[in-house]
């Protein structure tokens, strides 16, 4: 599974192009747990057709595995990366 | 079959069908049983599956009703029963299929499917910023109201931030000034809503804001007062 590291306060988009007829339905799990729209997660499909995921000002419980998983009537699939969440170089006490 | 009740609706067929709502129209039964129709109730059901679910809670007078809450991609047949005061009628036949997309997709799909591809996923980083609030939708207007539902639809603002706009959808009854949110938990993600639970007789006005992750835009324009009550300004439905 692909790396990516974000630093702790920032946001973390993660994008994912999907196709299938009919259109699929998206999920975005984390570590086995859906994902649903709040207070830090966004979750919506960009102008150019991606399916978005958003995690507002990154927390360290935010590493781990996220999953964007599609379906529809033919079948399903899914794509995965690893999120780590580094410390801000300056940290403030 | 119940003394009294009538027969079933006949012609149950779908119209203006797209990812949010599909009209659903029929014709009334040819027997009513010797006393007059009070509503109908019409039931939904997913293709591949047997079990049918009823669509509203109270009977709609007209011989058309929006259904909602449906999954967008999934195909659907629709019945109907009509209700006298002795009672229900047997279902009508189900209608063709139908599924629950826009017109585009559908033109595009011509009757086959593909399994789902999902690409690599990319993640980046972003400086939490103030986005830019979308503006106000434009032009909206009520395409259809009886008293068991209005059709609102709108147009995307101009000044749109930067990615999915979502709507809230707000009533008020006229004369008044207290904006209430209809869609306070599901966002619209199309430009067009259908409301139900309007108090039969009341005057509303309706208006729609946009949102998006930075926030929620100022409303358009409200519409003009509109009576929820018996009166349609729509193609006559058929058999009337």
């Amino acid at each position: 599974v692909k790396m990516f590291a974000v630093t702790e306060g920032k946001h973390a988009k993660f994008r994912c192009f999907v196709t299938g007829k009919p259109k699929p339905e998206i999920i975005w799990r984390k570590d086995g747990r859906l994902i649903l729209s709040g207070r830090r997660y966004l979750l919506y499909e960009d102008r150019e057709g991606y399916f978005t995921l958003k995690v507002l000002y990154c927390k360290q419980q935010d590493n781990g595995v996220y999953v964007c998983a599609a379906s529809n009537t033919a079948g399903q699939t899914l794509s995965a990366v690893h999120l780590s969440v580094k410390e801000p170089l300056v940290r403030f006490k | 079959e119940l003394q009294g009740a009538p027969t079933a609706p006949l012609d149950a067929v779908c119209q203006d069908a797209n990812k949010d709502y599909v009209i659903v129209t029929w014709k009334q039964p040819a027997v009513d049983g010797g006393s007059p129709i009070l509503g109908y109730f019409v039931d939904r059901c997913e293709v591949g599956t047997t079990h049918w679910i009823q669509c509203n809670d109270t009977p709609v007078k007209f011989a058309r009703f929006p259904v909602t809450g449906l999954v967008e991609g999934r195909s659907y047949v629709f019945r109907v029963r009509a209700v006298n005061k002795s009672g229900m009628s047997h279902p009508s036949r189900a209608s063709e299929p139908i599924a629950a997309m826009d017109p585009a997709d559908r033109a595009r799909m011509k009757g086959h499917t593909t399994a789902p591809w999902t690409g690599q996923i990319i993640v980046t980083e972003e400086e939490p910023v103030e986005g830019v609030v979308p503006g106000k939708p434009q032009d909206l207007v009520v395409t259809e109201a009886t008293k068991n539902y209005v059709v609102l639809s709108w147009k995307p603002p101009g000044q749109r931030g930067h990615e999915g706009i979502m709507y809230y959808v707000e009533k008020c009854v006229a004369g008044t000034d207290s904006w209430q949110r209809v869609n306070t938990e599901i966002p619209v993600k199309s430009p067009r809503f259908a409301l139900f639970d309007l108090s039969e007789g009341k005057s509303y006005r309706f208006r729609v804001r946009c949102s998006n992750s930075a926030g929620v835009g100022e409303p358009s324009e409200p519409t003009e007062a509109t009576v929820v009550g018996d009166k349609l300004d729509i193609p006559s439905s058929p058999g009337r």
